[in-house]
């Protein structure tokens, strides 16, 4: 996720926490986008921030791969049984005005949220990423926890990855569902979670040892209401003209399209 | 199983939102009610990484395979922290894969999530079942409904939402039809699950029973 965080651009030198009120609140106005005018000025911002972002667009059309084809299935369905204006017909189906558009709208909304979505989280580390969050106020369990899943995700992933080597150098090449199988794969599955399990109760005692928990230290182990998380939190909110600018511009462009969807 | 982006209207959006909003606020009230809360959040975020990792098992199904969902387990082993960590695998999800999105995370949460905390409830009601039936026949019994069960809630909720949501112009016959029709199509889904939940709680209750 952080391939793309250290380039050089102005999203790039955007506040992140800044970034993350502006675009979230940019997405969630396209999810509003209900009429045929607006799809070109929201595909047009979209791609307008991509291309200022400098993320390469192979990386767009790499990340964007798999989950439009889910989409794509889900909607392709849509001219032929939603509406009921009828405007062609293909062999015995029959294609409606409503349908298509609403697979246009489907796609587009789609394609533009995500081409946001890229841009928010790839152009800022991870670690930035989740101390922004702990700025706008997420709890600092949440925080810890998305901190703590992360960092130890992919050493996870590396000793699945091991085990299912073992698995296969041993011969298990599972081609067909049996209760061997399964029970071969629910025991996989089984040794993942107690290995995570034992691993959670060291990670705990040696972060204990580093003052982890933000307790008072008098035998009172409850999360103090003062408690920052591990990863802080900041209070004072940026005097970056640049970033506060941007965010502004994001918040008046959402307020417009909302504007326009709801009326 | 999860709602990509741009396929729901806002205000379905907006009330995921509020729904899953409202389930976190309740279930981190439960962790800061905890004898010691900080004690839970390493084991959680590990068991969230490793469901994580888990649910990319591929089970083969000729001439395709499947994954699992997981969440009826990840339920019963996680308890209050279930929701929270549904809410932040979803969220990698989303973010690394594409899987589900940003829009949606509300609604992909409430609908993986809910299931998981009555699959964990339901669960918990071995401990009755096993005075009379025993406990290892309890442990599976309980497992397999929690499994199957996790499932098939979520099914339900995904295509009811998919199915309704995505365009108000399909007839609403047509769409009871379809959503009966995929769930019908989900139920040697919902046994597969429930047969791996209960194989994995077996599991565990042989190697670590303390992890249940």
């Amino acid at each position: 996720m952080d391939e793309y965080a250290y380039l050089e651009s102005p999203i790039h030198r955007w506040d992140t926490r800044c970034k993350m009120i502006g675009l979230t609140t940019l997405i969630f106005a396209f999810a509003t986008v209900n009429s045929f005018p607006l799809i070109l000025p929201m595909l047009a911002i979209s791609a307008i921030i991509y291309f200022v972002s400098k993320l390469p667009l192979l990386f767009l059309f790499h990340r964007l791969r798999y989950p439009s084809l889910f989409v794509l299935g889900l909607v392709v369905v849509l001219p032929f049984i939603s509406g009921t204006t009828i405007i062609g017909q293909i062999g015995y189906l029959t294609v409606r005005q409503e349908g298509c558009f609403a697979m246009l709208l489907i796609t587009s909304r789609f394609v533009a949220i995500m081409t946001l979505c890229l841009v928010m989280f790839s152009t800022s580390s991870v670690l930035t990423t989740i101390k922004a969050l702990r700025d706008c106020g997420i709890s600092p369990i949440l925080a810890d926890l998305i901190f703590l899943s992360y960092r130890y995700l992919f050493e996870i992933g590396h000793q699945f990855k091991t085990m299912e080597m073992a698995l296969r150098l041993r011969g298990f090449q599972p081609r067909h569902i049996n209760q061997r199988n399964l029970s071969v794969l629910a025991s996989l599955a089984g040794t993942l979670l107690v290995r995570s399990y034992e691993q959670s109760e060291q990670v705990y005692q040696a972060m204990r040892l580093r003052g982890y928990g933000g307790n008072t230290g008098r035998g009172d182990s409850r999360i103090s209401p003062t408690y920052p998380g591990i990863l802080g939190s900041t209070k004072s909110f940026t005097r970056d003209w640049f970033s506060l600018v941007l965010m502004i511009l994001c918040l008046i462009i959402s307020v417009i399209f909302i504007g326009v969807a709801v009326s | 199983m999860h709602i990509s982006e741009g396929l729901l209207p806002a205000k379905v959006c907006i009330g995921g939102y509020a729904i899953a909003s409202v389930i976190t606020w309740y279930s981190l009230r439960r962790i800061e009610q905890q004898p010691n809360p900080t004690a839970g959040i390493p084991k959680a975020a590990l068991l969230t990484a490793a469901f994580f990792v888990a649910s990319s098992i591929r089970i083969p199904i000729p001439p395709a395979s499947l994954h699992l969902v997981l969440n009826g387990m990840l339920g019963a082993i996680l308890a209050d922290y279930a929701f929270p960590a549904i809410l932040v695998g979803l969220l990698f999800q989303a973010v690394m894969f594409g899987h589900g999105g940003l829009t949606t995370l509300g609604v992909n949460a409430t609908m993986m999530g809910v299931p998981a905390i009555l699959a964990a409830r339901l669960f918990q009601m071995r401990h009755f079942a096993a005075k009379y039936i025993g406990v290892r026949p309890s442990n599976s019994v309980f497992a397999f409904v929690a499994g199957a069960g996790g499932l098939g809630i979520t099914a339900l909720i995904f295509f009811g939402i998919t199915v309704m949501g995505i365009t108000a112009d399909i007839d609403a016959g047509a769409e009871q039809k379809a959503i009966s029709a995929l769930m019908i199509s989900h139920l040697p889904l919902m046994v597969i699950e429930g047969i791996f939940t209960t194989l994995l709680v077996n599991f565990l209750a042989r190697v670590k029973p303390e992890i249940l």
